[in-house]
C-alpha cells in the first residue's frame, strides 16, 4: 500500500468554548477517496478547514508529504487543490478566464498553462463555454467548473466539500465520473458528503465524524456493520402490530430503533431477526443491509435530533 | 499571523496576483468603472470652481493671490484622491467579500489574507490614480482657456501622491468593510467620516484652525496634506512641508490600519 500524503493527528478545534473537532485523526493515499461523513454540525468542513489551511487548528499535527504544514505552508498550499461548497467563481470573467486568474495565484507558476486549460476546458465538457460568462452555466456545470479550477495548478490532494450538493441525479453521477477519474489520475482526495450512495461508492475509506470526534473508520461496508450490525429490520407504519414490535425488540436491548415519517428501522442481529420473525408470524416487515442512512439516524439520534 | 508580516505583505507576489485580478475585472469595465465616478469632481470643479468663482474674490495663499477656481482646482485633487480609494475598499471590497465571495475563492489557494489586504489596498490607491489622472487633465484643459492658473508641468506628479495617500485611505476603509454587518451600515463611514473628511480639508475653502489642537489634527490628516501638497506644487512648484506632512500622515494611517483591517477580516472571513 502506498504511504499516505496527507497525515492529520490529534486535531482540534473550538469555536466559543465549544470543541468542534476532538483529536481527529486520518491519512489520505495517492489514488484513494477518503470520504468524511456526518450529521449536520459534526465538524466536517471545519476539519477540512484546518486541512488546507483556511483555519489554524487549536491543536494537533498535519503533514503533507511528510512535510509539517505550519512550518512548510507555502509549499503545501501549492499541493492542495480545494473546491468549496459555496460557490466562489468570479462572474467577473469568462469560464476560461476563471482557469487563468486561478492559476495565478500558485508558485511556481503553472507549466503550459494554456494547453492546461484548455485540456481542462475539454475533459470537463466546458469547451463550448469558454468564452461565455459563468451565468450562463446550469448548476451541474458550475460545479464541473468549480472542480476544474481546482486542480488547474496540478494539485497532489484534493479537497471536495460536498461537490454534488443541489445537483440533479444526471449531474450528480457526471460528477462521480469526474471524482472518479481524478482518483485514477493519482489524486488523493478527500470529500465531504451528506449523500449516502456517494459515499458509499466512491470512498475508499470511510471517516464517520460524529460531533467532532471519530466515531468509526474503515472501508463503508465495514464501517456500517460495526456501528449497526449486519441487519436492519423495516416495520411500515400501517403494520397493526407495529407499537407491540417496537416494545419487543426493545425489551431485547435494541436501543437504536428510530422513526421516520412513522417507519421503524432497527439494526438487529441474526438471533433477534430469527426471533422476531417466530414471534410475530403474521407482520409485515422488511429486512435489509444497513445502510449509511442508518448511520445517520442512529448518530442524530444519539445528539437528540431524531427521537 | 504578527503585525509585520501584515504590513510586509505588500510587497509579496500573492498581493499583486490580486491586484491583478482586480486591475483586469477593471479594464474589462473601463467605461462604466471610469466615467461616471471620474466625472463627479469635474462636475464639482465646474460648479464651484467656476461657478463660485464669480462670486469669490481671489485668495490669498502662502502670499499670493489666486482665483477660486485654481484654489479649488488642487482640491479636487484631494477630493479625488480621497473619496475613489475609500469608496472602492469601502463598496467594492465589501461586495467582493460578501456577496461574490471572491476573497473565499482566492483563500483556497496559495494567497494568505494579509495579501487579500494589500491587494485591495494597492488597487484602490491605483484606482484613486486613474481618477486623479482624468482630474488632471480637465484642469490641463481648463488651464489652458485661462479659467484656472496653474503649473501644468506638475500635474503629473498628482496621481503618485494620490496613490501615497490612497493607500491610507485604502487601509482605513477597510477596517469598516470588515465590520459593518450589511451594506446598508457603509452609510455611517460614508456620510459621518468621508463626506466631512472630503470638504474640510483645505479641499474647497481654507481652515485655518485656532485651536492648537485642531492644529495638531489637521497635519495628521492625510486629506489635508494632500490638498496643501497638490495645490504648493501647482501654484508655486513648490510642495512646502506638506510632501514630508503626506508622507507622515499616510504612514501614521497606513500602518495601524492595516494591521487592524487584517485582524478584522480574519475574523470576519476566516472566523478566527
Amino acid at each position: 500500500m502506498t504511504s499516505a500524503i496527507l497525515e492529520a493527528r490529534g486535531l482540534t478545534k473550538s469555536y466559543g468554548g465549544r470543541v468542534v473537532v476532538d483529536h481527529l485523526n486520518l491519512d489520505c493515499r495517492p489514488g484513494s477517496v477518503l470520504g468524511l461523513l456526518g450529521p449536520n454540525g459534526a465538524g466536517k468542513t471545519t476539519t477540512l478547514r484546518m486541512l488546507y489551511g483556511f483555519v489554524p487548528p487549536d491543536e494537533g499535527a498535519i503533514s503533507y508529504e511528510g512535510m509539517e504544514f505550519s512550518k512548510h505552508r507555502s509549499e503545501a498550499k501549492r499541493m492542495i487543490g480545494v473546491c468549496t461548497q459555496e460557490d466562489s467563481l468570479d462572474y467577473d470573467f469568462t469560464v476560461a478566464q476563471n482557469l487563468f486568474i486561478y492559476a495565478s495565484y500558485f508558485r511556481p507558476r503553472v507549466e503550459n498553462l494554456d494547453r492546461r486549460v484548455a485540456e481542462l476546458l475539454a475533459r470537463f465538457e466546458l469547451t463550448p463555454y469558454a468564452d461565455a460568462s459563468p451565468h450562463v452555466l446550469s448548476g451541474g456545470f458550475v460545479r464541473r467548473l468549480l472542480i476544474a479550477r481546482s486542480i488547474v495548478h496540478r494539485p497532489r490532494v484534493l479537497f471536495l466539500d460536498e461537490p454534488t450538493t443541489g445537483l440533479d441525479p444526471s449531474a450528480r453521477l457526471d460528477a462521480w465520473e469526474l471524482i472518479d477519474g481524478m482518483r485514477s489520475d493519482g489524486l488523493a482526495i478527500v470529500l465531504t458528503t451528506h449523500y449516502m450512495d456517494e459515499a458509499e461508492r466512491l470512498s475508499d475509506e470511510l471517516l464517520v465524524v460524529h460531533e467532532g470526534r471519530d466515531v468509526a473508520h474503515g472501508e463503508p461496508h465495514r464501517v456500517i456493520g460495526d456501528l449497526l450490525g449486519d441487519h436492519v429490520v423495516v416495520i411500515p407504519r400501517h403494520e397493526p402490530a407495529r407499537d407491540r414490535i417496537e416494545t419487543w425488540l426493545q425489551s431485547r436491548g435494541a436501543q437504536q430503533v428510530a422513526t421516520v415519517l412513522g417507519e421503524l428501522r432497527v439494526p438487529v442481529s441474526k438471533d433477534d431477526l430469527l426471533a422476531l420473525s417466530a414471534e410475530f408470524e403474521g407482520a409485515t416487515w422488511q429486512v435489509r443491509p444497513p445502510n449509511l442512512d442508518d448511520l445517520f439516524i442512529a448518530l442524530a439520534r444519539r445528539n437528540g435530533r431524531i427521537r | 499571523m504578527s503585525a509585520a508580516e501584515s504590513l510586509t505583505a505588500a510587497f509579496h507576489w500573492q498581493s499583486w496576483a490580486v491586484f491583478r485580478r482586480n486591475a483586469l475585472v477593471f479594464l474589462r469595465n473601463w467605461r462604466t468603472a471610469v466615467i461616471p465616478p471620474a466625472m463627479e469632481p469635474v462636475i464639482f470643479f465646474v460648479a464651484f470652481g467656476i461657478g463660485f468663482s464669480g462670486y469669490i474674490e481671489d485668495l490669498d495663499y502662502r502670499g499670493a493671490q489666486m482665483n477660486y477656481a485654481t484654489y479649488v482646482a488642487a482640491g479636487l485633487i484631494a477630493y479625488t484622491g480621497f473619496g475613489t480609494p475609500y469608496y472602492e475598499a469601502l463598496y467594492a471590497a465589501y461586495v467582493r467579500m460578501f456577496y461574490q465571495k471572491t476573497w473565499d475563492g482566492i483563500l483556497a489557494t496559495q494567497v494568505e489574507l494579509p495579501s487579500v489586504v494589500w491587494g485591495e489596498i494597492l488597487w484602490a490607491a491605483v484606482r484613486g490614480m486613474v481618477n486623479i489622472s482624468i482630474v488632471c487633465s480637465v484642469i490641463a484643459v481648463f488651464d489652458v482657456i485661462g479659467v484656472v492658473d496653474v503649473k501644468v508641468a506638475f500635474l503629473v506628479f498628482m496621481p503618485f501622491l494620490g496613490f501615497i495617500a490612497g493607500c491610507a485611505f485604502a487601509s482605513f476603509a477597510l477596517i469598516f468593510t470588515a465590520i459593518v454587518p450589511a451594506i446598508d451600515h457603509m452609510n455611517y463611514p460614508v456620510f459621518l467620516i468621508g463626506w466631512p473628511l472630503s470638504l474640510v480639508s483645505n479641499t474647497f475653502f481654507p481652515i485655518d484652525p485656532q485651536s492648537v489642537v485642531l492644529r495638531a489634527l489637521w497635519q495628521i490628516n492625510p486629506v489635508y496634506q494632500l490638498a496643501e501638497a497638490a495645490r504648493g506644487l501647482l501654484v508655486f512648484g513648490d510642495p512646502g512641508p506638506h510632501l514630508v506632512g503626506l508622507l507622515g500622515s499616510t504612514l501614521l494611517f497606513l500602518v495601524p490600519c492595516t494591521v487592524l483591517s487584517t485582524r478584522l477580516t480574519r475574523r470576519r472571513v476566516l472566523g478566527e
